[in-house]
């Protein structure tokens, strides 16, 4: 609506809209709500087993995240994102049999990697009587690599908002220049684009469930290699598919929810995922909110994984030690406590990543010693206006 | 086939209603009137004070249960509605204020003793209403009463409906409560009058809808005459008298539901206050002073 | 046995959406909530989506993927 200046008809109009036979599906926000979460995420050490040489210290990274969400008029909203990253830790550079054939990983430089990420994004959404259309536009930067990204998007709502469709389509053009190239024998500068589609459908089921289920088409093409690593040779086009499922849950006696969410993935590297999430919401009083969540994810190995390097394979084949692309699965455990205030919400939420391949329901012949399993915390702060 | 203007009026919540609907098909238009009369009935089912049914009445039956009642999600909204009412209004908009209505005879001009007035006092306030989990304990000798905000939510209830049923050009009228389905066919406004609280028949304006709401509140049926001063039928839950201040207001919102509590919390205050009121909205209005003289910002009149 | 247990999925998912009742706009109070939401919070889904990316394969299911970053 017209920039509601007066306070209390920005009251009425709240109330108004949240009546059921007024209330749209969706429609802009009626006030502009400013957020900034800032996150800190450490991987564990590695065991000194695992590492010959120089440091056991993985990543580290400081995240910080701002977001500013606006109604634009009677019918659009506007939101602009910056995030800022950054990151230091050693990362393997390449993987080699010890002295007793097992997989030893070793890290990169002495000194190790030191980045940051900063990312701008503007998204602007057009709001009809049956569904909403949106546009983002982003661009990310870090020292090595630089990405553009657009996408496109549209809902529709049917059966008297009971049923919505969405559909959406984005790309990206990413550019990858590695630091210290020439001293490594490094590729000097590459190119990836990346063009994704997806389509979903959610339904409300009764007074107090709804179920949500998705599909999206990935194809990337261009370098799709790790040039940091020694030996790292992956095939020039990638096709992903997944599925996502998700189911939510009101318990009136409990006055708490709960979230279901599952996505089944495959790609043409031969890896193939299951991803089960689920999360309990927990209203506690007035203004409080706990959500304890558990996270389990389980994928196979690409195609072309080895964990160990062979530096004697020509350089045509594929080949990779990347432990992303090896048989594994992984476990977390998060907790977030919400607390709202007047105009105020704050968010803090610790989290426990664990990785192992004896988690992995795949068949596991070559596991990766370099597995990670990582901390987070993250505070997060929203002022509406 | 061009369409062309389908008529339906009947009676509820007390007063005379219309749907007004523009449709290529006869046959079409009298199946859409249907479900929205019927949907415009179902608000009168629910939260009338006169039907022994209704959640309404089962909520004032419940007065003094200390188990208080189980409320439904739209109540609940309501409520919801209500409470941002009393706030904005600091207080002075209180669905609980129905009780005065029983020591109050507008009929008869006859005023009740301050003793009565205090008797009843204690049964006034929002505040004292209290909820748990999505219970709500209504306090013994307590009622509570919709007026002013339940008309004006059907009348953008059952036009979000036309909407959703693919009506492009319509108005509901319901009782003097406006909410705009779509424009004229040539996407011109509706005019709608605004009855004139002096002389019964006329209009004290005329307003252009193009889309929206209009709601009204006024003492055109039942005012009071004490001791040379004019009182409202609207009566002031903190000092049990009726207010005193304009004699009538319409508002024009994006909603009929928001015109009608603005309009309605303009009734209630002191005369400057409330012109103020209006002012600091920024909602096209007009109104009628205790002068009798009508005056308005952004609204048509006659 | 992956496509018998696909199409099971797929069953369970068709006949989920039949059990539904129209449901009434003023019985929809509990999906106004933000406990209720698909995306209850969007920074932290952000996040959560790209430290998965770039600690694990895979990517995407119900919207495109998102911003490229040099992590994966």
């Amino acid at each position: 609506m017209k920039r509601i200046r007066s306070r209390s008809l920005l009251a009425l109009s709240t109330t108004a809209l949240a009546l059921p036979g007024i209330a749209r599906a969706d429609s802009p926000p009626l006030a502009s709500t400013l957020s900034y979460k800032i996150s800190n995420y450490k991987e564990d050490e590695l065991s000194r087993r695992e590492v010959l040489f120089g440091d056991l210290d993985r990543y580290d990274i400081d995240v910080h995240q701002f977001q500013f969400l606006t109604p634009l008029g009677r019918n659009m909203s506007l939101q602009v994102d910056a995030n800022y990253e950054s990151l230091s830790g050693a990362s393997p550079w390449f993987t080699s049999a010890g002295l007793d054939g097992k997989p030893i990983v070793n890290l990169s430089g002495a000194s190790g990697i030191r980045d940051r990420r900063a990312e701008i994004a503007i998204a602007a959404s057009y709001y009809l009587d049956n569904g909403s259309v949106s546009g983002n536009l982003g661009y990310s930067e870090e020292d090595d690599y630089r990405a553009f990204y657009g996408g496109l998007s549209g809902e529709r709502h049917f059966n008297n908002d009971s049923t919505t469709v969405a559909a959406g389509l984005s790309y990206s053009s990413d550019d990858i220049f590695p630091t210290d190239a020439e001293i490594f024998s490094r590729v000097n500068s590459e190119h990836k684009d990346s063009a994704s589609v997806f389509f979903s459908i959610s339904q409300l089921i009764n007074q107090s469930s709804s179920f949500q289920t998705g599909f999206s088409i990935t194809e990337q093409f261009g370098f799709l290699s790790d040039p940091y690593k020694l030996r790292d040779v992956r095939p020039e086009e990638k096709t992903q598919l997944a599925w996502t499922s998700s189911y939510r849950q009101f318990f009136a006696s409990a006055n708490a929810a709960l979230h279901i969410n599952y996505r089944l993935y495959h790609d043409d590297f031969g890896i193939s995922s299951h991803t089960l999430d689920t999360a309990w919401h927990q209203n506690i009083g007035r203004g409080f909110r706990l959500i304890p969540g558990i996270r389990y994810y389980s994928q196979s190995a690409a195609n072309f994984f080895t964990n160990v390097d062979d530096f004697t394979q020509a350089l045509t084949e594929y080949q990779s030690s990347d432990y992303r692309l090896s048989a594994f699965g992984a476990i977390s455990g998060s907790i977030s406590l919400v607390a709202e205030f007047a105009n105020w919400t704050t968010t803090l939420t610790a989290e426990r990543y664990i990785t192992d391949e004896k988690y992995s329901a795949y068949e596991v012949s070559r596991p990766s010693t370099a597995l990670v399993s990582y901390n987070r915390v993250s505070v997060d702060i929203d002022y509406r206006f | 086939m061009t369409p062309t203007l389908k008529r339906y009026s009947f009676n509820t919540m007390g007063s005379l209603c219309e749907i007004q609907i523009y449709d290529e098909s006869r046959i079409n238009a009298k199946r859409i009137i249907k479900q929205l009369s019927t949907e415009a009935a179902r608000f009168e089912k629910k939260y009338s004070i006169y039907r022994g049914d209704s959640t309404l009445t089962d909520i004032n039956n419940s007065a003094g249960d200390p188990l208080g009642i189980k409320i439904d999600s739209e109540t609940t909204a309501l409520f919801r509605h209500a409470l941002g009412c009393y706030e904005q209004s600091n207080g002075l908009f209180d669905v609980t204020a129905g009780v005065l209505n029983r020591i109050w005879d507008f009929k008869k001009a006859k005023a009740p003793s301050q003793q009565e007035i205090d008797a009843l006092l204690p049964l006034v306030g929002f505040s004292k209403l209290s909820w748990r989990n999505s219970r709500l304990l209504l306090p013994a000798g307590m009622t509570v009463d919709f007026g002013g905000i339940v008309k004006e939510y059907a009348a953008d209830a059952v036009a979000k409906l036309a909407r959703t049923l693919g009506v492009a050009h319509g108005l509901i009228n319901l009782g003097g409560d406006f909410a705009v389905i779509g424009p004229q066919l040539d996407g011109q406004a509706w005019t709608v009058g605004v009855a004139n609280p002096k002389q019964e028949q006329s209009l004290m304006a005329k307003i252009d809808l193009l889309d929206g709401g209009l709601a009204s509140s006024g003492d055109y049926e039942r005012f009071f005459m004490h001791e040379g001063k004019r009182y409202s039928h609207i009566l002031n839950p903190k000092t049990g008298w009726p207010s005193s201040g304009l004699r009538a207001v319409s508002v024009a919102a994006n909603l009929c539901t928001v015109a009608g509590s603005v309009a309605t919390i303009a009734m209630l205050k002191e005369e400057s206050d409330a012109i103020a009121w209006l002012q600091e909205s920024g909602l096209s209005h007009v109104y009628m002073d205790s002068n009798e003289e009508v005056s308005g910002v952004g609204l048509k009149s006659d | 046995m992956q496509n018998a247990r696909l199409a099971g999925i797929l069953l369970l998912t068709i006949s989920l959406l039949s059990a539904c009742a129209e449901v009434r706009p003023w019985q929809r109070g509990n999906f106004a909530k933000p406990e209720m939401q698909w995306q209850a919070d969007t920074l932290e889904s952000a996040l959560n989506d790209h430290i998965f990316f770039s600690k694990e394969a895979s990517s995407g299911g119900n919207s495109a993927a998102g911003g490229g970053c040099g992590c994966n």
